[in-house]
């Protein structure tokens, strides 16, 4: 009950904070732009809309941006945001100060970060949808896509980017936790993000967390067939590492000296 | 009994500065108690690590009698609190920043406009908190501090960048939770004028060190003793034999003779003696130290 009570006082701290509308920019931004992309290609797109693997190109077209670049982008922004709330507004020591225990306020701001992330692969999916139905409704030559949608496939692959960017996520929210100056989390986050883009071709370069998305990408896409498949399952390594981070995050903010 | 106590409360920010030298605080219950020193005394030291902002390196802090790291969420339960400057989110308004600290502390959603009429902030509506002003922004704090009803109150500074209308209202405020509620005040400043109109007790704190500590009235005779007559006149060595000649002691301070303070008669008997003796008076004054001249004596000690 105190958690939830907890949890439901930091979702009311991001109203009309920068982070909640960051949430709805980054689930509909590539599904936008492939949008407007159709709208304007409209009488190129009847062939398209009856082939079979419909579903599966646009899936590819939309989580390309999204896992390589987008997701990690958009959680190094977000985690370092929400904890910004805090420090922006002096507020640390209000909330040190209030019977709650520091196990229950840092997982529920870490909860609400979480639960932001949901959100944008929701509404990120729904975006791909509308991305590809509207054309179908506004133009008469462009018929509804005659495929069957691939639940199953989207979902499990939902799960897999899902589980791929936690320990991004977790590294983020420890950074954000430590670090006053919101140009610390972002630009290490930034930073391990660049190094995880250049060392892609190394046949270690699942090390990294934050290359976990781009790879799992390029592997259900085929473009990974001339590398070498990770010896390790990346998802189970991407919860390993969120598990660890997690922890040694938890243990930095309960020992850190000053509260406030 | 104590509502707060610390012993021997040691606090090092590093190995050469330290920021506290066993400050044995005691608040006593119901009060109101005004913790008094200039910027960098010491002052939000000590009560960030009664709220347990800072952790405690040595010594012992005792809140309502107990334990204050054993008991933290029970004992912060019944504190309400503001450090320094206002702790509020701005892009919200007052009553969604009161609505974040309803659901922690899971009190009855009308105190937040119970709250909010105290303080005056009851027609704040859609504006949102950086558009406050400084004054609104602490009527607001001091409005989460009081949300839960707490029986202690934890002010650090508060009347910081009110108008005198607003640090009277505040004072009132405060004097009337103390004294109808039975709500233990600690409130820190670094200017006694502010505070010593409605304050009970008092501790002066320099250079982390607690230099004084006790009721007003010992603080007010303390002025008492430091009071003295001064005697003005064209002849101070035979201005001094003669006062001693009544059993004074006397002294003198630049160029005038200052004695202790005496009855008005035995006043009155010396400067008819120096007139007798041909002693031309020419001012005899009682120069009486206010408050603010004592609290900088006692840190200048």
């Amino acid at each position: 009950m105190n958690f939830i009570n907890t949890f439901q006082s930091e979702w009311l701290k991001k109203k009309r904070s920068l982070a909640s509308w960051l949430v709805i920019v980054g689930a509909f931004f590539t599904p936008s732009i492939i949008l407007m992309s159709r709208i304007k290609n409209a009488d190129q797109l009847s062939a398209l809309y009856v082939s079979d693997d419909f579903w599966q190109k646009l899936w590819n077209q939309t989580w390309e941006s999204m896992a390589v670049f987008l997701l990690p982008i958009g959680i190094i922004l977000a985690a370092g945001l929400i904890t910004q709330i805090e420090y922006k507004n002096n507020t640390w020591k209000q909330l040190h100060t209030t019977p709650q225990r520091f196990m229950t306020i840092f997982f529920a701001k870490f909860l609400v970060i979480l639960i932001m992330l949901v959100e944008v692969f929701v509404l990120f999916n729904i975006g791909i949808y509308l991305s590809a139905v509207i054309p179908s409704m506004l133009f008469s030559n462009v018929p509804y896509p005659t495929a069957p949608i691939p639940y199953m496939d989207f979902l499990n692959a939902n799960v897999n980017f899902f589980l791929d960017c936690l320990p991004i996520l977790a590294l983020q929210y420890l950074i954000s936790l430590q670090f006053k100056n919101f140009l610390v989390p972002i630009g290490v986050g930034f930073v391990i993000w660049f190094l995880g883009v250049g060392m892609l071709a190394w046949e270690y370069s699942y090390i990294l967390p934050y290359n976990h998305g781009t790879i799992d990408f390029l592997m259900s896409s085929d473009q990974f067939a001339n590398r070498k498949i990770p010896p390790i399952n990346i998802q189970l390594l991407a919860a390993m590492y969120f598990v660890v981070i997690t922890v040694a995050s938890y243990v930095l903010y309960v020992t850190k000296k000053e509260k406030g | 009994m104590y509502c707060i106590e610390t012993v021997n409360l040691i606090h090092k920010f590093s190995e050469n500065e330290t920021a506290l030298n066993c400050v044995n605080l005691q608040v006593i219950e119901s009060t109101i108690y005004g913790f008094l020193g200039q910027n960098g005394a010491g002052k939000t030291t000590t009560l960030k690590l009664i709220l347990g902002l800072l952790k405690k390196q040595h010594g012992e802090i005792l809140v309502f009698g107990k334990p204050f790291e054993k008991n933290r969420v029970e004992t912060l339960r019944n504190i309400g609190s503001m450090i320094e400057s206002p702790s509020i989110y701005g892009h919200l308004t007052a009553v969604e920043n009161l609505r974040i600290l309803q659901k922690v502390y899971k009190c009855p959603k009308r105190r937040i406009q119970e709250v909010l009429e105290l303080v005056g902030l009851a027609q704040t509506g859609n504006k949102k908190a950086n558009q406050f002003s400084l004054g609104m922004k602490q009527r607001l704090s001091i409005a989460i501090a009081l949300l839960h009803n707490p029986s202690l109150l934890i002010l650090d500074e508060p009347t910081n960048g009110l108008d005198p209308n607003g640090i009277l209202e505040i004072r009132e405020l405060l004097q009337n939770l103390n004294q109808n509620h039975g709500i233990t005040i600690l409130i820190s400043s670094h200017l006694l004028s502010e505070i010593e109109k409605f304050v009970m007790h008092i501790g002066i704190i320099n250079q982390g060190n607690l230099l004084f500590q006790g009721t007003l009235a010992e603080l007010v005779s303390k002025r008492q003793q430091n009071s003295f007559i001064i005697f003005e006149t064209n002849d101070d060595s035979a201005t001094l034999q003669i006062i001693n000649d009544f059993g004074v002691i006397s002294r003198n301070e630049s160029g005038k003779i200052a004695i202790p303070i005496l009855e008005k008669e035995t006043i009155a008997a010396i400067n008819q003696k120096l007139v007798e003796n041909n002693v031309e008076v020419y001012q005899i004054s009682k120069i009486e130290n206010d408050l603010e001249k004592i609290f900088f004596d006692v840190i200048s000690e």
